[in-house]
């Protein structure tokens, strides 16, 4: 049990102790702060990356431009067959004068170029929406490749083949990410132990008095995990604070950049407290474990 | 000697520290060959040998700063092959050590330095002035309590770590050379000091390389040679009769026994 005087010096001791070691203290945060921003940036940006191909993948729009000469009854009497292609959700027609509207709207101010034209040169097509087990690139090729058989078939044109370049680099690089970020991790718990055992040997002196004199290791302990859980909330903060102000910064130019949530903030520095603490503890414990005082 | 103290056991109330065949290696040194000894309550020994004989090899054995590589130590019924690493603050808080350098925190009052032994303890705070001011009152330096160390002579400095080492009220003192820094007078009041000390029933080992001290040493005598115990006899020198002697000290009435103790304490 500690008495309420133990309890005034610990206190006493870890303020004291930030105050005292003020150049150790700042670059410790320092490096930790960066430790956790190349983090916090990799999560981050794996984060919006799964985000994109998700959104990408939600919008998988296969279009099936038809032959010209089809009259009107030939092109709605398709739907039912496309219909009937497993994994084909919905299929909806875009007739020639529809394309063409489509066309002048997309081209708005430009639309005039359309007028020296005498006849209208879009084709019919359909537009398929795929249903969810369907998405796949490989799926996608595969019912390209069936409907390009069709007679009434002109093309077809779809997003995936991007999308599968896109959903492979990502998973390089979610790996890639997951590797540096247990890199980045074991390099800031061996920084942070690092500098704790040099703050406790600038305080060799006081440690060896209270061990000489019967102080528990616990005890003797205390400020220094204290000291620990500060500098990672600290060096949390800043590298959230950061990185907060980089996304802003970001945001102007690219739209619908995704941050974390104000729970994943939380999350996050708690963890970097967590990683200031176990820093903390990995250097005092074998301190204390290999000190000896007479 | 009547009453050889090899042969007592360790649960002799009279005992307070045993040596049992005590080996000690540093790495590739050997530094303890087989050291058999015991020291009883209240005893005041003196520990003399040339440099590299082992004199702070055996402190550092009693304060289980060390483990003996072969052989048993035992300290106020605590056995060193048994300890538990969670019970060695227990038994530093029986044990006060001073050094030849003094190891004061530099940036404290003399007070301070006294009251931080008892502070990291958890003594209650009313107590810690009143235990503070009685040491540094036997050691002559409550005057002195608000001076840095650097502000004190050396010998003022010993004292302090004799009034920080004795603020707990140890059953035993131990001091490595505690007059290796200072000069013969200063040295001959600290060796008065630890009589004084002792003189309250603590029981004082200290080692020296001071042929001077150890000629008047009216006490016993250890004398190491390559980690041996060369030789371990009681001197009887008239003028320094007034210490309490090792036939003084069988049993006494309302002693407390050598046997394992309370938690956490610190009388
Ligand atoms: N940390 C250590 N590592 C290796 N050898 C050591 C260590 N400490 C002491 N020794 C060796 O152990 C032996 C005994 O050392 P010890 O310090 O007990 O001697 P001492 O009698 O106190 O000497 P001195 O009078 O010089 O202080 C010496 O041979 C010494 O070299
Ligand atoms: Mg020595």
């Amino acid at each position: 049990m500690l008495r309420r005087t133990q309890l005034g010096y610990l206190a006493r001791e870890s303020v004291a102790g930030f105050r005292r070691r003020k150049l150790t203290t700042g670059v410790t945060i320092l490096i930790m702060s960066a430790s956790l921003l190349v983090l916090a940036l990799f999560v981050l940006v794996t984060l919006n990356l799964g985000m994109t191909l998700e959104r990408t993948r939600e919008n998988v729009d296969v279009r099936v431009f038809l032959v010209g000469g089809l009259d009107a009854e030939r092109l709605a009497g398709l739907q039912p067959p496309f219909l009937a292609i497993p994994g084909v959700r919905e299929a909806r027609f875009i007739g020639q004068d529809q394309a063409l509207a489509e066309m002048r709207a997309m081209l708005g101010e430009d639309a005039d170029v359309l007028e020296v034209l005498d006849e209208n040169p879009l084709p019919a097509s359909y537009h398929l929406e795929l249903s969810r087990g369907h998405r796949s690139p490989e799926a996608v090729a595969a019912i390209a490749s069936e409907l390009r058989r069709w007679p009434e078939v002109d093309d077809v044109v779809y997003s995936q083949a991007w999308v599968g370049a896109l959903e492979s680099w990502a998973r390089i690089f979610r790996w890639s990410s997951l590797v540096v970020s247990l890199i980045v991790f074991g390099a800031a718990v061996f920084v942070i132990s690092n500098t704790v055992r040099l703050t406790m040997a600038s305080s060799r002196r006081v440690i060896e008095i209270q061990m000489l004199v019967g102080a528990t290791n616990g005890f003797i302990r205390t400020p220094f995990l204290v000291e620990g859980i500060l500098h990672g909330l600290l060096a949390g903060g800043l590298a959230m604070g950061l990185l907060a102000a980089g996304h802003r910064v970001l945001s102007v130019r690219l739209d619908g950049l995704a941050f974390f949530t104000p729970v994943q903030v939380g999350g996050f520095v708690a963890f970097a407290v967590v990683l200031g603490l176990l820093g903390s503890l990995a250097a005092v414990s074998q301190y204390l474990r290999l000190r000896r005082v007479v | 000697m009547a009453d050889d103290p090899r042969s007592r056991g360790p649960l002799d109330p009279r005992t307070i520290i045993a040596f049992y065949h005590v080996n000690l290696r540093y790495r590739d040194q050997t530094a303890l060959a087989d050291v058999s000894f015991t020291v009883d309550n209240g005893e005041f020994v003196c520990l003399t040998g040339p440099s590299g004989a082992g004199k702070s090899s055996v402190l550092r054995l009693i304060t289980m700063d060390l483990f003996p590589t072969k052989g048993q130590v035992v300290v106020r019924g605590m056995v060193s092959t048994r300890m538990k690493r969670g019970r060695i603050p227990m038994l530093r808080r029986e044990i006060g050590f001073v050094f030849q350098d003094f190891r004061l925190l530099e940036d404290r009052s003399v007070y301070d330095n006294v009251a931080f032994a008892q502070l990291v303890v958890g003594v209650p705070g009313a107590d810690i002035k009143k235990n503070v001011m009685r040491v540094l009152t036997q050691v002559g330096l409550w005057n002195k309590r608000d001076r840095l160390p650097h502000q004190l002579s050396g010998g003022e400095q010993q004292r302090v770590a004799i009034a920080r080492a004795m603020v707990n009220s140890p059953k035993i003192l131990l001091a490595d050379e505690p007059t290796g820094n200072l000069d013969p007078v200063t040295a001959q009041e600290i060796i008065d000091l630890l009589f004084r000390i002792n003189d309250g029933g603590t029981c004082v080992i200290f080692s020296t390389h001071d042929h001077e001290i150890v000629k008047t040493f009216g006490q016993r005598v250890m004398v190491f040679r390559d980690g041996r115990l060369a030789s371990d006899v009681e001197r009887r020198v008239p003028e320094r009769d007034r210490a309490p002697r090792l036939s003084d000290h069988m049993y006494r009435p309302g002693e407390e026994p050598a046997t394992p103790h309370r938690e956490g304490g610190h009388a």
